[in-house]
């Protein structure tokens, strides 16, 4: 840290016999608990015929179980001053209570029932569909741009490829699911063996460990699940134009870059926070406030556990200038860049704010058992959180500058997202 | 396994700041946490958008987001720059009745970061290019705004709520109209009149071991000033209406439901937030069970009751599939009929959430500083959360009933739609709603 402060958050590791690990951060000045699971399936696993199954049921994983009513998962907790939920990705499927130190067993105690045991009717199978695709509209088909993502991905995987759709998934994939598939999926993925459990809060390692044992110890042991292996989708460069009911154009370049535990990708993101975040950046003042070329530039990585990520950068040209002029400016600059490296001043910036955001996402028990459980899956070990700010530390000029040169001067995809009125 | 028995401890108090105000008449809350290295700031000016010009409607906004563009000693973004050195970041909001200028820093770093927010709050440079480019930026967020569904419910809301005369019923950041006439003396002035220290709150916290407080104040001793207050009235009642705003290819209807309402120092406020989590805060609250849980129609359903400077609004909205969404509407309204009163479960499980919740709601030094700024922008000590608290407590599932009906009527809830007109209005008319329709 710059301020001469370690990170030394106490992580104690377990691992019950049912194959359920455990972590515990203990943290006697939290105002409650964070219960944090992670298991590992997300959309990248889903049958070709099938997607959207994870996030499906990571819905459907609050309809019920032996003991516990639909929806009554939810409602428990609130009614217990805790918050709840859930969300899935390409890589994992995350479920997460942080309840007053009184509820923990309540909690664990859920989380058991509905990794044991599964109560879908066929009624609350098919409202939860039915949500599902509201979810899809609401986020995605009624939004300007709502397609973007899938076009972006679309230009580094082929739609076959594993991470060559989103985790939201196709429909009529939803549509055709029986509740046997629901079955099968909760058979193959929700095991004990392939879930991760976080404790962040108010509790002792001993007593933790102990209260996962007793309540989550009993859920019956089954093999780790192997996830395919996969190769990098090597496709070429390509141009996309796109035309939308969108209020502006915009321009994406984007790269492959690598799988996210890859040691460039700490120097890739202090690359892009200096080449693209706010208006002190590299792009702001070359391409926006300089040559006028953009009203605005942004960067974004789309990381994936097992194969290429993705990162982008994206401007809206100036009025008038065309998203061709504004792409070749910002790989101009990129390649100025890449030979001149950011000045120290540029990496003393970037660190600073790099590092205040890491803190404030530990800052809460909440975020920080999210971000352990992130690192145990990216890094196969939760102490990853308290070496990342000693390895920002360390990073050097030479250091961001060859992750620039190695990632990011290969030819890039190009996104155009033009409004149909443009269209000629 | 049997299931857990649940105990809750003591009950948690929101913190007391340190209170006290500088020569210039700024006040400051100074809340010292322990463990909080990341301290959060929050310049809090009673600035109502009221007192916009309306043919430049904006300029509050405009001249907040360039103040750190570039100051008089360290122009052209230097000061930006300087402050991310010190690993602090920025960020404001005008609203309709204060401008807030904030930001995060390292709780160490907050001498050095004081000194560079009293330069981008006092001697902003306000460059023509800076001023032009922020007006850019808030011309492409209305045009973004617009083409987004649920912004333009929002906004047709408003604007049933308080017409189109009122500043409220208009957007807070201007539009194109207004904001392509706002140039560098319209900044000026805006800043020169409304950004005043002895108007202002400064609401400070962290942890302030090594910190001098009474030294890493001193560069803002000396701010001071009064604006003329623009006079804040209540909002007069108007009568509620059905709006549809016609987006012809929206494949959902997106619907805000709402009304003026009694605000926080009414003897109902603390039976009406517990009732409008029952109605449709929680996951499992009533309306979000039944539209979303039983029927499928939506990703969620969402509302309650909001403090505003003096009244309160009552609030209640989701997204719904075309095909359904006049369906979903004559049910939001019946459930907002309350024919069955809220029943003891309810709202005992209200009360222990919005307790409960509130020590996780104000975690960090930011969650504490927002929450006081909130309240220091509408003129109430911070001493009113935990009141608010206490109250809580009191009202019985009838009295909170009561307090429903008594300020929620089915015929005084106005609704505003985003949706295609085409197949919303004949199916809203089936089920005996009859919306006008806007573009």
């Amino acid at each position: 840290m710059t301020d001469g402060r370690q990170l030394d958050y106490e992580l104690v590791e377990t691992t019950l016999d049912n194959g359920l690990r455990v972590c515990v951060q203990p943290d006697a000045h939290a105002p409650a608990v964070a219960v944090n699971i992670w298991y590992e399936v997300g959309s990248f696993d889903e049958e070709p015929h099938r997607t959207g199954f994870a996030h499906l049921f990571e819905h459907l994983m609050f309809q019920g179980s032996a003991n516990v009513a639909s929806g009554e998962h939810m409602s428990l907790v609130e009614a217990n001053g805790g918050s709840v939920n859930a969300t899935t990705s390409t890589d994992r499927t995350n479920y997460f209570e942080t309840v007053p130190r009184g509820a923990l067993e309540l909690a664990l105690w859920l989380e058991a029932d509905r990794m044991s045991s599964l109560a879908i009717t066929d009624a609350n199978f098919a409202a939860q569909r039915e949500v599902v695709k509201e979810e899809k509209r609401q986020r995605y088909d009624n939004q300007p741009y709502g397609d973007l993502l899938e076009l972006l991905v679309a230009q580094h995987f082929h739609a076959e490829h594993p991470y060559g759709h989103l985790p939201i998934g196709s429909m009529a994939h939803l549509d055709d699911a029986t509740l046997d598939d629901v079955q099968q999926f909760f058979d193959d993925w929700y095991r004990p063996s392939n879930a991760r459990l976080v404790l962040c809060g108010p509790v002792e390692p001993d007593e933790a460990f102990a209260l996962a044992q007793k309540y989550l110890g009993a859920v019956p042991a089954r093999d780790r699940p192997h996830h395919i292996a996969v190769d990098p989708p090597h496709l070429p460069a390509r141009q996309t134009i796109t035309y939308g009911a969108v209020p502006h154009p915009l321009v994406y370049l984007s790269w492959p870059t690598p799988p996210a535990a890859h040691d460039d990708h700490l120097a890739l993101d202090v690359a892009l926070s200096i080449l693209a975040d706010g208006n002190t950046s590299r792009l702001h003042k070359s391409v926006v406030r300089s040559r006028r070329l953009a009203a605005e530039v942004h960067a974004a990585s789309l990381p994936h556990l097992r194969s290429t990520s993705i990162t982008t950068l994206m401007a809206r040209p100036s009025e008038g200038v065309s998203t061709h002029i504004t792409a070749d400016a910002l790989v101009e600059e990129l390649a100025r860049f890449a030979d001149d490296g950011p000045t120290p001043e540029e990496l003393a910036r970037a660190v600073a704010q790099y590092e205040r955001d890491w803190l404030l996402q530990l800052s809460t028990v909440e975020g920080r058992a999210d971000l352990i459980n992130d690192a145990w899956l990216t890094y196969c070990t939760p102490t990853y959180v308290n070496r990342h700010a000693a390895e920002l530390a360390a990073l050097d000029i030479d250091a961001i500058r060859d992750a620039v040169r190695t990632h990011l001067l290969a030819e890039p995809s190009q996104l155009h997202y033009l409004p149909t009125e443009v269209q000629s | 396994m049997k299931r857990p028995t649940v105990s809750l401890s003591a009950s948690w108090q929101f913190p007391e700041p340190q209170i006290f105000t500088l020569a210039g008449g700024m006040k400051v809350w100074a809340f010292d946490l322990p463990g909080q290295h990341i301290a959060a700031l929050e310049v809090v000016l009673p600035t109502s958008l009221a007192a916009e010009p309306r043919s430049i409607e904006g300029v509050a906004t405009v001249a907040l987001h360039s103040a750190d563009e570039g100051t008089v000693s360290n122009p052209d973004g230097r000061i930006s720059e300087l402050l991310e050195l010190q690993g602090a970041a920025l960020h404001g909001q005008a609203s309709q009745h204060s401008t807030r200028l904030g930001g995060d820093a390292p709780a160490h770093r907050l001498p050095e970061v004081i000194t560079l927010l009293t330069e981008v709050i006092r001697e902003p440079a306000f460059a023509p290019a800076d001023i032009e480019h922020h007006v850019e930026m808030q011309v492409a967020a209305f045009d973004s705004r617009v083409a987004s569904p649920g912004w333009v419910a929002k906004q047709a809301l408003r604007q049933v709520l308080f017409g189109d005369e009122a500043r409220e019923g208009r957007p807070g950041a201007g539009t194109p109209e207004t904001l392509q006439h706002i140039g560098r003396d319209d900044v000026l002035a805006w800043h020169a009149a409304h950004w005043s220290g002895g108007d202002a709150t400064l609401v400070l916290a962290g942890d302030f071991m090594d910190v001098n407080l009474a030294s890493a104040l001193a560069p803002m001793e000396s701010w001071s000033g009064t604006t003329v207050a623009s006079g804040v009235t209540v909002a007069e009642p108007r009568a509620a209406q059905l709006v549809l705003v016609d987006m012809p290819d929206a494949v959902q209807a997106t619907i805000h439901a709402g009304s003026l309402t009694v605000g926080r120092r009414h003897p109902d406020w603390a039976a009406l937030k517990l009732a409008g989590h029952a109605m449709c805060g929680a996951f499992a609250s009533r309306l979000n069970l039944e539209l979303r849980e039983q029927q499928g129609y939506t990703y969620g359903v969402g509302g309650g009751f909001t403090a505003r400077q003096d009244d309160g609004q009552f609030f209640v909205g989701g997204s719904f599939r075309v095909e359904v969404a006049a369906d979903a509407l004559r049910r939001l309204l019946a459930g907002l009929e309350l024919a069955e009163p809220f029943t003891t479960a309810e709202i005992e499980d209200a009360k222990r959430y919005l307790v409960g919740v509130a020590p996780l709601a104000n975690e960090t030094a930011s969650d504490i500083a927002r929450q006081a700024a909130v309240l220091a922008a509408v003129g109430e000590h911070p001493a009113f959360v935990n009141e608010h608290f206490a109250a809580l407590e009191i009202p019985t599932a009838s009295q909170v009933s009561e307090a429903f009906q008594r300020h929620i009527q089915r015929d005084s809830v106005s609704v505003a739609i985003s949706g295609p007109a085409s197949t919303l209005v004949p199916a809203l008319q089936a089920a005996g709603l009859d919306p006008v329709v806007v573009s």
